[in-house]
């Protein structure tokens, strides 16, 4: 720990340092990479020459497979449709409308056009907002089969199940197109590479970890899996293109649903969310394929699928891990992937909402809120009004409906019937990532933060909204606003934001989502629980700063706590839930006083209760 | 008329194909891609008993054992760790199926291969003459659904299946041993299928493929009825029903697609799909 | 020397890695009711997730008559002739009342039997058989999970929170009903409750459950304990 605290100030420095180191090292990996494919067409035979071009384009597809797999968490069968949608652009359009600088043009163009229209069908399907992910995998199988059942039945125009062949192409060597090829994978690798590690890749894996807690820090989830999915998809045209353009041959079996699961299992078995594991596998696993004759194609399927289930089943982060740790062990290198970057803290320029301080201060106003699952009600006429640096506290015995009022607030598809105002905009059906924008910030009961990202990565997740991250590099700096940074440092969390949250005791779990929820600069705070697990003195810390951040930064806090010693302490207002009404709304020494919630808490049967 | 009985065989074909795949998600909340391997399975269990020169009848039990027998073996080494991750699982069963293509590959061959139907010829039928082998599908599907209504509303077994499908951690706490409920079902479901695959190859052929289409078309519908037996049957006359239509009055091809195409689009709009809850 | 029916030795268990109960230790003796007071969030439920099998055990260890049931799987503890009764989703809303009945038994032999004993103390559930349980009432619903606990003739329960939501009648039939097995058919009884009323009603001895320690405990039979317990629970 002691080693840590001297280290912490140079950090910052250090960062700098090594984003230039890392720089570097992809710039002298992709150089090697080149030479080697420039030396390739000199020293292979011609028939490895031919496998390995169609290997790299299979590879980038592999590699958007990987992306949106390994990366971001969306099972996709898909990727070989829009592989297919291009390649048939390029078929269909030399075949049909002849070959020519100006047609070569048009068929790219369209192939991508076409692949990212498609995309973002599909993306719209797949990902709407509360979609499951199972539901997406669904739309991704659909899609291959659809693609490549419409190429089926397209008769002499696509060429049905023959698909195209035989139609005129560039005039260049097939050594050229190995260093096309080779170049477009070097290439699109260390830009995926780049952009896997930069601030806004890492939003990827926040999204495959908690997408919840995504939208909750306000991140338009379904627009960024669209996003990604389109720009995937032009890819796996463009791949497609080239693909048709030097084999001259298209078929429906590129744009389908197997190969769609074959791209999966290059991927796995290289090693998902590795990017490099992929591309490896794919060059391994589909070149050795077609060396083999006779019975061994089959045997070697067999083997694959062999290996593929024991992948899944016992090593789920593919062979990568299990290489790169030989490697280490080799060079006697240690793991240096963890703890790799802590950023300087900064104070964050703060942008304090601004539509409130016209409005006359009234920070959350609930009116009439419903919510009812069928026949039962879960809460019936909630009605209140918070202000700015009140500290307003929910208590209620258990299924009173607390934690479902606070899912009410923060999410205008909750509620059954009533308003939502927050800084007096209605929240209507907007989804959790519109709320946030309108100054609410929520904490969830266990801890939700995103178990493999580091603290300083988690805090920048949480900075997304307001400050935009680089799509290819990592600030240097973590600028945050005060209130957050005064959470992080009263916990000592600022000691560990290289750490990954999953190593993180639990009481620093929930620090960290307190801090990452005020990283938001939120005027309305939902905290379900803060104390939920925690010891005496973490209590009391948090107690502390609960009651400073309404008090210094005119913070309205609303709370939801069963100790009721702690409520006692901090509270400058109680409402008392019981089945899914107000029971009452006033001061800590009204409550503690009122008989009614005496009965209520030693179980006793309050008399507006109506259960039988 | 004939559409009729057309739209009325096709759903009892998917109903029976399907019923092995719901059993398994509705327990396990997990979707078996082997599914399309036991048909297969099933498929060559029926052409062992044409070689056999056996009564074709024989194919039923046959092929209903070895794909339990199968799915035994499966849930054992393979499914057990992949519960708590279903969209692994999908991969993994995925590649079971492959493992199986090519086993059946290398010790049968790759060839097409045809099997020879329990009851042959044609029926009279309501001023038509109907092919007699499907007709007698259509009762065989309402056997398997009432054989599965029965196991699980009839006897203990099923009471405690349904337990835990509906609640498994209460399930666990009164004594029930999840695991083993799990153990039957994967092999109960594996065999079903492949009694699907052994009554559905008189219809077309057999090869090592031949379960990859159906299993779509199967595990579409699955999603599209949740857990229940009865939206199933729903799902298969509906979108099994316009797969007929679209194919006699459209194209066959595009017939194909659309039971995949109109279950995505239902579940879009309708996440319960066909279910009621 | 007879042995603890229920014998918990300073257990640590939590969520994940959350700390819930720190140090909990405590013994339910054969033939007695022993009530586990505390507020909501104190981890009362908890308690007997962990003895269940249900969450594992960070440290220490849980017997029953002597045998340790430490690691057990939830199915395996209940095995043991114990019938454990959660607060929540604890029926099968859409089983009948009758198959709610059955699943608390190992097998159908004695279900007749076994209906006729509840029927002399819930006499509403055998007219109700056929009826799915999540149609019945809130106070008949309580009835059924003790109902449903008793068709096992077990020798431990493990209850939680069973008065919750309850009339005050529906309280005292159901007290009315432990104390009769306790007393007749020698069982041993675990209840896990807020309603001190209900609990001194019942039990033999007590424990209060605070922030995951046990913070007070004794016999239930001085004159002051009510006060030390509601004090200990109130505000």
């Amino acid at each position: 720990m002691a080693d840590a605290q001297a280290a912490a100030p140079v950090a910052g420095a250090a960062a700098g340092v090594l984003g230039r180191t890392r720089l570097r090292s992809l710039l002298i990996v992709c150089g090697i990479a080149l030479l080697v494919i420039a030396a390739g067409p000199y020293v292979l035979p011609t028939y490895m020459v031919n496998g390995l071009i169609r290997a790299f384009l299979y590879a980038a597809v592999a590699l958007t497979v990987d992306i949106l797999w390994g990366y971001t968490g969306i099972l996709t069968f898909g990727q070989s449709a829009f592989f297919g949608i291009g390649a048939y652009a390029a078929g269909l359009i030399f075949t049909h409308a002849g070959f020519g600088p100006g047609y070569a043009a048009l068929a790219l163009v369209a192939g991508i056009g076409v692949a990212v229209i498609v995309a973002a069908v599909v993306g719209w399907l797949a990902f709407y907002h509360g979609a499951s992910p199972l539901y997406g995998s669904v739309i991704t199988l659909v899609l291959p089969i659809v693609v490549s059942q419409i190429l089926y039945s397209g008769g002499n125009f696509t060429g049905s199940s023959s698909g195209l062949s035989g139609f005129e192409s560039f005039d260049i060597p097939i050594e050229a197109w190995f260093w096309i090829a080779g170049c477009f994978l070097v290439v699109l690798t260390a830009f995926a590479w780049l952009f896997v590690r930069s601030d806004a890749g890492r939003i990827l894996v926040a999204i495959r970890e908690n997408e919840q807690r995504c939208e909750y820090v306000g991140i338009n989830v379904s627009r960024v899996k669209i996003l990604l999915l389109v720009v995937c998809a032009a890819i796996a045209a463009i791949a497609g293109y080239l693909f048709a353009s030097v084999q001259m041959v298209v078929a429906p079996e590129y744009a389908g649903f197997v190969f769609g699961t074959e791209l999966l299992i290059w991927v796995a078995l290289g090693g998902r969310g590795t990017l490099i594991g992929p591309v490896i596998g794919t060059l391994v696993l589909d070149v050795s394929t077609s060396y083999l004759s006779g019975n061994l194609p089959f045997v070697w399927k067999l083997v694959i699928g062999f290996a593929f289930v024991v992948v899944i089943v016992a090593l789920p982060q593919g062979l990568m891990p299990l290489i790169k740790a030989a490697v280490r062990r080799l060079f006697g290198r240690k793991n240096t992937e963890t703890a790799d970057f802590a950023p300087r803290l900064d104070a964050a320029v703060e942008q304090p909402y601004a539509g409130l301080e016209g409005a006359g201060g009234c920070a959350l106003a609930v009116r009439d809120v419903r919510k009812q699952f069928g026949s039962l009600k879960v809460l019936e006429g909630i009605d209140f009004e918070a202000r700015r640096s009140e500290l307003l506290s929910l208590v209620g015995p258990n299924g009173a409906g607390k934690t479902t009022l606070m899912r009410c607030i923060a999410d205008g598809n909750e509620r059954s019937g009533g308003t939502v105002l927050l800084n007096d905009h209605d929240i209507l059906e907007l989804p959790p990532y519109a709320c946030v924008a309108f100054g609410v910030g929520r904490k969830f009961q266990t801890a939700n933060v995103f178990e493999t990202l580091t603290v300083a990565e988690a805090l920048r997740i949480a900075r997304t909204r307001l400050a935009p991250p680089s799509l290819w590099t990592r600030e240097e700096g973590l600028a945050l606003p005060h209130a957050s940074m005064q959470v992080i440092r009263a916990t000592g969390l600022d000691k560990q934001l290289g750490t990954e949250a999953r190593y993180l005791s639990h009481g620093m779990k929930q620090a960290l989502e307190l801090a990452m929820v005020l990283a938001l600069e939120p005027s309305v705070l939902l905290l379900d629980e803060p104390t939920a697990g925690l010891t005496k003195p973490e209590r009391t810390l948090i107690g502390g700063i609960l009651t400073d951040l309404a008090r210094d930064h005119q913070l309205c806090i609303l709370l939801v706590e069963h100790d009721l010693d702690f409520v006692r302490e901090i509270s400058s207002r109680v409402i008392v839930l019981h089945q899914g009404r107000i029971l009452l709304d006033g001061t800590v020494a009204q409550v503690v006083e009122s008989e009614l919630v005496r009965t209520i808490y030693s179980g006793g049967h309050a008399a507006t209760g109506g259960a039988a | 008329m004939a559409t009729l009985l057309d739209i009325l065989t096709t759903a009892a074909i998917l109903y029976s194909v399907a019923a092995g795949l719901l059993i398994v998600f509705g327990v396990m909340k997990i979707i078996n891609f082997a599914h399309g391997g036991f048909l297969t399975v099933g498929g060559y269990s029926a052409l062992l008993i044409t070689k056999l020169g056996l009564n074709p009848w024989w194919s039923v039990p046959c092929a209903f054992a070895i794909g339990f027998v199968c799915g035994m073996l499966i849930e054992r080494l393979v499914m057990k760790p992949l519960y708590s991750r279903p969209l692994d699982a999908i991969l993994a069963t995925w590649g079971l199926g492959i493992i199986i293509g090519q086993l059946i590959t290398l010790g049968v061959g790759r060839e097409v291969q045809f099997v020879q139907s329990p009851v042959s010829g044609t029926i009279d039928l309501l001023g038509g003459t109907y092919s007699g082998y499907r007709l007698l599908l259509v009762l065989v599907a309402v056997v398997i659904a009432i054989g599965i209504a029965l196991l699980l509303n009839g006897t203990r077994l099923g009471l405690v299946t349904r337990a835990v499908i509906m609640n498994e951690n209460l399930a666990r706490g009164l004594g029930i041993n999840s695991g083993l409920v799990r153990f039957i079902t994967f092999s109960l479901g594996a065999g079903l299928a492949s009694l699907a695959g052994a009554l559905i190859t008189p219809l077309s052929s057999v090869d090592p493929n031949m379960g990859v289409p159906w299993l779509i078309n199967a595990f579409m519908l699955v999603m599209v009825s949740g857990v229940s037996l009865v939206s199933l049957a729903v799902a298969c006359l509906v979108l099994g029903g316009a797969q007929v239509l679209v194919s006699s009055w459209g194209n066959p091809i595009l017939g194909g697609l659309t039971i995949v195409v109109l279950a995505a689009v239902v579940l879009r709009l309708r996440p319960q799909g066909f279910s009621r809850g | 020397m007879s042995e603890a029916a229920l014998d918990v030795r300073a257990i640590r268990s939590g969520y994940g890695e959350a700390p819930v109960l720190r140090d909990v230790s405590f013994d339910v003796r054969p033939g007695e009711i022993f009530a586990l007071l505390g507020k909501n969030g104190m981890g009362k439920s908890t308690l007997l997730k962990s003895v269940m099998g249900f969450l594992p055990l960070h440290a220490g260890s849980v017997g029953v008559f002597g045998a340790d049931i430490t690691g057990l799987p939830p199915h395996k503890v209940a095995r043991r002739e114990i019938a454990y009764t959660p607060q929540e989703q604890a029926l099968f809303q859409d089983l009948t009342v009758e198959d709610n009945l059955r699943l608390g038994m190992r097998d159908d032999t004695f279900f007749d039997a076994g209906v006729k004993r509840i029927g002399q103390f819930f006499p509403v559930l055998p007219t109700r058989l056929k009826q799915r349980a999540g149609t019945l009432s809130g106070g008949e619903q309580k009835m059924l999970l003790v109902a449903r606990a008793l068709m096992s003739r077990p020798k431990l329960m493990l209850i939680d929170e069973i008065s919750e939501g309850l009339q005050p009648s529906v309280i005292d039939r159901l007290a009315g009903v432990l104390r009769a097995e306790r007393d007749e058919s020698k069982v041993s009884i675990l209840i896990i409750e807020q309603n001190v009323k209900f609990a001194l009603s019942v039990a033999n001895r007590y424990a209060v459950l605070k922030l995951g320690e046990i913070v007070d405990r004794g016999d239930i039979g001085g004159a002051d304990v009510e006060r030390r317990i509601t004090d200990q629970l109130s505000v």
